[in-house]
């Protein structure tokens, strides 16, 4: 690791110099005249949870109306678990009517986060926010970001139990400096610079983002091979008996570099107890700060640590820094990635609604008032609101007696009726956010994908296949937000209008998919999708999953 | 001891004259001499002490004002001189001669620096009896109430007792001529106490205004998407173009060709018979286009209009559509009647936002598009209504009307420049001039509604900004935030270096609405220099009062 210090990336350099993340945000804030702040902050605003952005579609008309790109940030709320009480809710609602687009994005990390805030409204944003006790602390940035865990809770009866861990651990590894309190909230300076030691991260930080997420099968609702690393809750006769874990997934990827690619996590060992198992996650951040690659960004993610120095080597070090060895990983079975749409109930008898939200945006349009809907059922008071990885809601821990007010408001604002009719290739597709705000967006994502969906429901109709849960997902690059390579249906965006096609990842997301066919456009999506749904229609054998289907056929599909 | 000029002319005379001719000018030179001598000791003799008093906006009155006192410093009389906001009211009772001089504005309004004296003079009884006086009154003849502020000063000295040394003299924009002559005149009277009154033609007859033929060369809306505000950038082509940063153009606006057309349809007007205004015949089509003012009637047209279709309205300002529909005039006979009492439509002023230097042949103005509800209807303003639909290439006429007052000082000077809004017009021409000059430091408060969408002219302030031609520079935006923070509350955060400026040397300009702004900005300047400066209410508003006098306290509101 020493070699490598020579050519350090600069984002390096920022997060050294950045006075435990401070940087120079106090003085870009303080800059009337642009709503951009220093290039170097933009690197160290990032692990106080948001992103500058601008918005691209508008770049040219400002020019010619002499107004800067309209710079705003997007901030992004820490919630382990993905769980808000209605006040909370009430809150962001506020929030976001009063200093962003209006729009509340469920991202597909279980957490929330509110576009269009411009520089003088971050300051704002942050203190309501932390006065409903909720922060954005590491959202984003080379640190462990939002932990994901299951959502539903009628998954298991001990789920209160592991989902616990998402907090435990999102404590475990926040970073131990100040900063986010002292500039966005105004609290005293830290005079003594120990206080804000930081045995985990010192000043270097990761050298890339870092994600976690908790599975409990058989349900993989949150990717979890798609993570850092993944712990699947193991449990027997309703006892929690620890955790499976899985390091070194990811999906992110760059067009034209090879040595990048999506890689799922490999499992390396079981955990049984509470204390072994945080350790195994802390210490596994550890190795990531002293050996991931600091000098090129592209491959710094825990994955190509592991496949430098090997998984074994990886094992060996981890157990050498626990000091214990892990145990084999015990028995499981995934079977499925989808939320439990519309009522349920768990062991406790309380009771669960999920509803469907489409690229998880809050919003109020002609068809469902979802935006009023939820905000009138917050101030009920009555239900908890949890977010899935499907960019979903769930309205939680509903007592019975109160189920009939919640079922009136949601069918009054029509979300039973919008959740009841949305086709099931819909409620299984999922896409990124993308242009107009990403500046890594080289195609659209949310903003295209619902039409698309419209132009393939007559295709699996005309086939007979509405039916089927087809997994389908776009991005509007190969950054892969919306999980794209492990979705049957992948879409990654590489110039405006043009998509490449992956097919064959699996329903349950144990397995990349592959790339199909390159530089589509609508036309020739919707050709192939025609083709490849016929074929599924004439040669599938007997359940077989749409996604189990194309890789069998693989080499006769590309022909 | 003569300049070469004069030589030239002296010896280019006496080239050729004969002995006798020679002897004759020697001694016609030599009782020029004398007579002005006793001129000098006659004037001197008569008057003790005479004050010029001047109300003025754009600097033509203070700039006559002076010229006059130095005249009369020259000849031997005692001249004080004064701005009307400077005047100390209650020496009023002891002058002895006091020459007034006054523009107007607007509706008939008086300069804003004149408003103190005026309403002084307006809600007070005073006697005057001792005082002889004469009002040169400056005004233009585009706008109906042609020299109102002068006429009314004239009518309230009068009414105090004060005798008139020479008949009201009212000037249009060509003014400098006859006002000349009026002092002349007046100095004559002093002198010789000549009895015969001499009148001048009150108004000049040839318009002496230059009026360009302008072409849009380019027009954008300033405004982002999904701002509350329409604000034009236009910039127009013309030759031999000449402005300074400061100026204005004035634009006379078309009225809408819908309205004309419902006015001609309603009356039963023919249009294409003719009318004459100011001696000139036209269209009744094209006046009403053209001519007349057909928008939100003044008070006292909507009094004529009632009496000549003899029917009862309430005297309310009404636009002249809305009184045909309501109060019907007879026949198309009648009608002609009530186009002749309409008033002409006034020419609209725009601060002009360019600088030749950086922009040459071009004028530049930034125009607000002014909506507002009446009789829940959304209007528009007229003329920025009309500015607003130009299309790029279409032609325009225009005027450049000075401002002498709001000037930038040398180019060491530090400037403080004000102006939120359209406010700021005028200093996207002082940068860019001073783009090219500039050395002295600069710093700019500028304000708005929205950071986003209504930041005007942003990326050219971030470009003197980064290259330093602008040193500083400071913005509020009131609706950005639950409670309204304006340009003085800026201003007042940063109170000290603020003070530091302006006790440099700095000078301060104010540019935008009168109300609230100017007087909001007033007030924060005078709360900095009180807190800062330790100074008492009376010796901020003293200071402030010396930095105006200066000339480095200068407003330009509307």
């Amino acid at each position: 690791m020493m070699a490598k210090a020579v050519n350090l990336s600069p984002i390096e350099k920022i997060k050294k110099e950045s006075n435990s993340l401070r940087g120079t945000i106090t003085e870009s804030l303080r800059d009337e005249i642009t709503g951009a702040i220093i290039d170097e902050d933009q690197a160290v605003i990032k692990f106080h949870g948001m992103y500058q952005q601008d918005d691209r579609d508008v770049r040219e008309e400002r020019a010619a109306k002499k107004l800067d790109r309209l710079y705003t940030f997007m901030i992004r709320l820490r919630l382990p678990g993905g769980f808000l009480t209605p006040e909370q809710w009430i809150a962001t609602h506020n929030i976001a009517g009063e200093n962003s687009t209006g729009i509340i994005k469920i991202t597909t990390r279980q957490t929330l986060q509110l576009h269009g805030l411009i520089k003088s409204k971050i300051k704002p944003t942050i203190r309501a926010f932390n006065e409903a006790k909720l922060d954005s602390i590491a959202t984003c940035g080379d640190i462990n970001r939002n932990v994901v865990c299951s959502s539903h809770p009628k998954q298991s009866p001990i789920h209160s139990e592991v989902f616990a861990y998402a907090d435990k651990i999102s404590e475990l590894l926040m970073p131990k400096t100040k900063a986010y309190y002292e500039i966005w909230l105004d609290k005293e300076k830290i005079l003594d610079k120990k206080e804000e030691e930081d045995p985990l991260y010192q000043d270097r930080y990761l050298p890339r983002k870092f994600k976690i997420a908790i599975a409990i099968p058989p349900n993989n609702d949150v990717d979890v091979f798609a993570n850092d690393i993944g712990l699947i809750a193991i449990i027997e006769n309703e006892k929690l008996l620890g955790f499976n874990i899985a390091v070194g997934g990811g999906l992110s990827a760059t067009h034209g570099n090879n040595a990048t690619y999506p890689r799922l996590a490999t499992l390396i060992g079981f955990c049984g107890s509470e204390e072994q198992t945080l350790k195994a996650v802390y210490e596994t951040l550890t190795i990531q700060r002293d050996f991931g690659n600091r000098t090129d960004r592209k491959l710094a993610r825990l994955k190509y640590t592991l496949d430098e120095f090997g998984v074994e080597w990886f094992k060996q070090e981890l157990e050498n820094r626990i000091g214990f060895k892990l145990e084999q990983p015990r028995e499981y079975k995934f079977n499925e990635r989808s939320d439990y749409y519309g009522w349920h109930q768990n062991q406790e008898g309380l009771w669960y609604y999920t509803l469907f939200v489409e690229n998880g945006r809050v919003l109020d349009t002609e068809n469902v008032k979802l935006k009023s809907a939820l905000l009138e059922i917050a101030k009920t008071g009555f239900a908890n609101f949890r977010f899935t990885c499907n960019q979903n809601v769930i309205l939680s821990d509903i007592n019975l007696k109160h189920k009939d007010q919640i079922e009136k408001l949601l069918q009054q604002f029509g979300v039973i009726k919008h959740t009841e009719d949305t086709s099931r290739i819909r409620k299984n597709s999922m896409a990124c956010v993308a242009l107009n705000t990403c500046p890594l967006a080289l195609a659209e994502g949310q903003r295209y994908l619902p039409s698309l969906i419209s132009k393939i429901e007559p295709l699996l109709e005309k086939y007979q296949l509405s039916e089927q849960d087809i997994i389908i997902r776009m991005t509007g690059c190969p950054n892969g937000c919306a999980r794209p390579y492990v979705a049957e249906i992948g879409l990654v965006g590489t110039a405006f209008g043009k998509y490449n096609m992956h097919i064959g990842g699996d329903h349950q997301g144990e397995r990349l998919n592959k790339l199909f066919k390159t530089n589509l456009d609508e036309v020739t999506i919707l050709l192939e999708l025609d083709k490849l749904f016929s074929e599924f229609n004439k040669l599938r054998i007997g359940e077989e999953r749409f996604g189990d289907f194309t890789l069998r056929e693989f080499n006769r599909l590309v022909g | 001891m003569l300049e070469e000029i004069k030589l030239k002319s002296l010896n280019a005379l006496v080239e050729g004259l004969s002995q006798e001719e020679l002897i004759w000018l020697n001694g016609y030179m030599a009782g020029l001499v004398k007579s002005s001598q006793s001129e000098v000791k006659s004037i001197s003799s008569i008057a003790e002490k005479i004050t010029i008093l001047f109300g003025t906006e754009t600097g033509n009155s203070k700039k006559l004002a002076t010229a006059f006192a130095a005249k009369s410093r020259k000849i031997g009389l005692t001249a004080k001189l004064s701005s009307m906001d400077q005047y100390k009211q209650s020496d009023l009772e002891k002058e002895e001669i006091l020459l007034v001089i006054i523009s107007t504005h607007g509706d008939g309004e008086p300069p804003a620096a004149a408003k103190k004296f005026y309403d002084h003079l307006q809600s007070n009884q005073l006697n005057l009896s001792k005082l002889k006086y004469s009002v040169l009154a400056l005004g233009d003849t585009a706008y109906p109430l042609f020299c109102k502020a002068g006429e009314d000063m004239d009518a309230k000295l009068s009414s105090f007792g004060a005798v008139s040394l020479h008949v009201l003299q009212k000037c249009d924009v060509d003014y400098e001529l006859l006002a000349n002559e009026w002092f002349d005149l007046i100095v004559e009277k002093l002198s010789l106490k000549r009895s015969a009154e001499i009148k001048l033609p009150i108004v000049s007859t040839g318009r002496l205004r230059k009026v360009y033929d302008g072409k849009i060369s380019s027009k954008v809306n300033l405004n982002g998407n999904g701002s509350l505000k329409e604000t034009f950038h236009i910039e127009i082509e013309a030759d031999e173009l000449q402005y300074e940063p400061g100026d204005s153009i004035g634009i006379v606006p078309e009225n809408p060709a819908v309205k004309v057309k419902s006015i001609i349809k309603h009356t039963g007007v023919i249009a294409t018979d003719t009318i004459l205004i100011k001696d000139e015949e036209f269209s009744i089509e094209d006046a009403l286009t053209k001519n007349l003012n057909i928008f939100f009637l003044a008070e006292r047209v909507v009094k004529k209009y009632a009496s000549i279709v003899n029917q009862e309205i309430p005297s309310i300002r009404m636009d002249l559509l809305d009184l045909i529909k309501i109060y019907p005039p007879k026949n198309a006979v009648q009608f002609k009647e009530i186009l002749a009492v309409l008033e002409p439509i006034a020419p609209r002023l725009y601060s002009i936002s360019s600088s030749l230097t950086a922009h040459t042949r071009e004028v530049h103005i930034t125009v607000a598009r002014n909506c507002f509800q009446l009789d829940q209807e959304l209007r528009h303003g007229l003329c920025s209504n009309y500015l607003s639909q130009f299309e790029e290439g279409a032609s325009l006429k225009f005027y450049v009307h000075r401002n002498l007052q709001f000037k930038l000082p040398s180019a060491d000077k530090d400037i403080i420049m004000i102006g939120p809004g359209t406010g700021v017009a005028p200093f996207r021409a002082f940068i860019e001039d001073r783009a090219n000059t500039g050395i002295g430091k600069s710093w700019l408060f500028f304000g708005d509604q929205h950071f986003a969408t209504d930041f005007l002219y942003q990326t050219e302030w971030q470009g003197y900004l980064a290259s330093g031609v602008l040193t500083k520079m400071n913005v509020a935006f009131s609706r950005d935030q639950q409670e309204k923070i304006y340009v003085q509350h800026k201003m007042l955060y940063h109170a000290v270096e603020l003070y530091n400026w302006v006790m440099d040397g700095a000078y301060v300009f104010v540019c935008g609405a009168k109300n609230p702004m100017s007087v909001d900005v007033e007030m924060a300047l005078l709360k900095i220099l009180e807190s800062v400066g330790s100074l008492s209410a009376e010796e901020a508003q003293n200071l402030l009062n010396q930095l105006s006098a200066e000339g480095r306290y200068v407003k330009d509101v509307y």
